[in-house]
């Protein structure tokens, strides 16, 4: 079986975004077509360019992506709409690679953008019941593996307020993050209680918000005249959906590393070779939890490596410098290539003061209801 | 007084504690719960292969927590939930009944039926208690 880099070459050429920010009056289209723009304008490409389009969003309604489409210009592109819960995004970003990987197209843009919507989930129209009224809440099922690691690994609250900490005040300098204030500890602990040792801080908000992707092959960086040192390779792509729970672990950690182990065989690295990570941290155990799984810190030793420092800016591998969903935000459709938008600067060694020193490969990784994971790994030629 | 969830239980022969609604497989003989009106979840047989069949509700505890916020117009908080292993092997969230200092970790629960008011009258939920309470 072929894995994407088996195929032809793809590449993130251009990216943009549009602010995270909670529900306003602003229309979809807007904050779409100005990370779109944004994307455009930094591959240095036109609209007319783009040959298909992958449009991750779950809260606006059908055809959202077409009907943006209308107000940049009818160049009768493939557009299609992406689902995938909190990995719609992510999800776009992949079909977008693996169309032009496969040969289909030689220029692609995944676009994500979300506005506040009304929730519903397919979970509540499954027809079977659930014991607990929570039972559909990721909060709490993360809320009660945070007090199981307490009792069994020695993971404190203040190790939870740590990773909201870091988040935060990553997300304090960069422009696109819905939440732009550093927050201490101590801040973070003094925030509204929600459920077991988890405050309002260690969760991410929901927002809206809009991210955009162009991803191109070689002879589309070369027919479209793309600068050097712009082209960041996508190594890897890899998506699956979670297995029947087998002991503590909750199957979207168990998945998280399925995933991620994939996304490095196929893109012949290792864990080690890591120099940034955006990941799913919905929640802020989440972060504590994936950095063992993806091999970034032993099994059960995923808060020593927060408190030494490894996954801060300049750590051993910089983990949400973005702000994560903790603080960069969470606006679903766009989230997944709101991350690529920070991992492209980061590879390209302009994102300022969030650079981490010599990055060269990184990895993306979302969890979406149901539950899937996603992986893709980036690397600078 | 009616049951809030009757696809997922019904109360025992004596009225003090609950009994689970659970399916077993013909194809691969697993016990699984909740039912699905769909087929075996263990090994995805069609339901004309699957059965009901009543399971006990004696449960171990495994963790929990209190919840502080309103994050369903069916709770109040502040309330308990935990993960609990099921008769079946199977680790669930379930809903506990009064304040933390009731449970422990490990600690045998078993579900009763407990009166719970909603908008259209009160209806007899399920919720877990330390089994030595109830024997």
């Amino acid at each position: 079986m072929a894995v994407l880099k088996d195929l032809r070459p793809v590449y993130v050429v251009g990216v943009g975004m549009h602010r995270y920010q909670f529900a306003s009056d602003i229309n979809y289209i807007d904050m779409g077509l100005t990370a779109t723009r944004g994307a455009l304008t930094d591959a240095g490409i036109p609209f007319e360019a783009v040959e298909s389009a992958y449009v991750g969003c779950t809260g606006i309604g059908l055809a959202a992506g077409r009907i943006m489409f209308n107000h940049i210009g009818s160049t009768g592109l493939a557009v299609t709409q992406v689902e995938n819960a909190s990995a719609s995004g992510s999800s776009a970003f992949q079909l977008a690679c693996f169309e032009v990987a496969a040969g289909l197209r030689d220029c692609s843009i995944a676009v994500g953008v979300d506005k506040y919507g009304d929730q519903v989930r397919a979970a509540q129209k499954e027809g079977v019941g659930k014991l607990s009224d929570t039972a559909n809440i990721p909060l709490i099922r993360y809320a009660i593996m945070a007090e199981h690691l307490k009792k069994a690994k020695g993971l404190t609250q203040e190790d939870l307020a740590m990773v909201a900490s870091k988040n935060h005040t990553n997300a304090s300098t960069n422009p696109f993050a819905q939440f732009q204030k550093p927050r201490t500890v101590e801040q973070i602990l003094a925030s509204t209680l929600v459920a077991g040792t988890t405050t309002s801080l260690m969760c991410t908000p929901r927002g809206e918000g809009a991210a955009a992707a162009i991803v191109c092959s070689e002879e589309g960086i070369r027919k479209l005249g793309i600068a050097g040192g712009k082209p960041i390779r996508v190594l890897s792509s890899v998506l699956q959906s979670e297995k029947p729970q087998v002991g503590r672990e909750l199957p979207s950690v168990t998945v998280a590393q399925t995933v991620a182990e994939k996304a490095y065989a196929e893109a012949g690295i290792t864990s080690d070779q890591l120099d940034v990570v955006e990941l799913h941290d919905a929640f802020a155990i989440e972060e504590i939890l994936y950095t063992e799984t993806f091999g970034l810190a032993p099994k059960g030793e995923g808060q020593l490596f927060l408190r030494d420092g490894g996954s801060a800016i300049g750590g051993k591998c910089c983990v949400n410098s973005s702000g994560g969903l903790i603080a960069q935000g969470h606006p679903l459709g766009p989230t997944g290539i709101g991350q690529i938008h920070e991992i492209v600067h980061q590879l390209r060694h302009e994102n300022g003061p969030r650079q981490q020193p010599d990055a060269k490969t990184a990895m993306a990784h979302m969890i979406g209801l149901g539950t899937i994971a996603i992986a893709h790994i980036f690397q600078r030629d | 007084m009616d049951l809030e969830k009757p696809d997922l239980y019904r109360l025992s022969e004596d009225g003090r504690t609950l009994v689970l609604r659970a399916a077993r497989c013909g194809a691969c003989q697993a016990l699984t719960f909740p039912m699905s009106p769909y087929g075996c979840t263990a090994c995805g047989a069609s339901v004309d292969q699957v059965s009901e069949e009543p399971m006990d509700s004696a449960a171990q505890l495994l963790t929990f927590i209190t919840i502080y916020q309103k994050l369903v117009p069916t709770i109040t908080p502040p309330c308990v939930v935990g993960e609990a292993r099921l008769a079946n092997g199977a680790i669930q969230e379930i809903m506990l009944d009064g304040a933390e200092d009731r449970f422990a970790d490990d600690m045998p629960i078993v579900a009763v039926p407990v009166e719970v008011a909603r908008k259209d009258g009160p209806v007899i939920a399920c919720r877990f208690v330390p089994a030595s309470e109830v024997s």
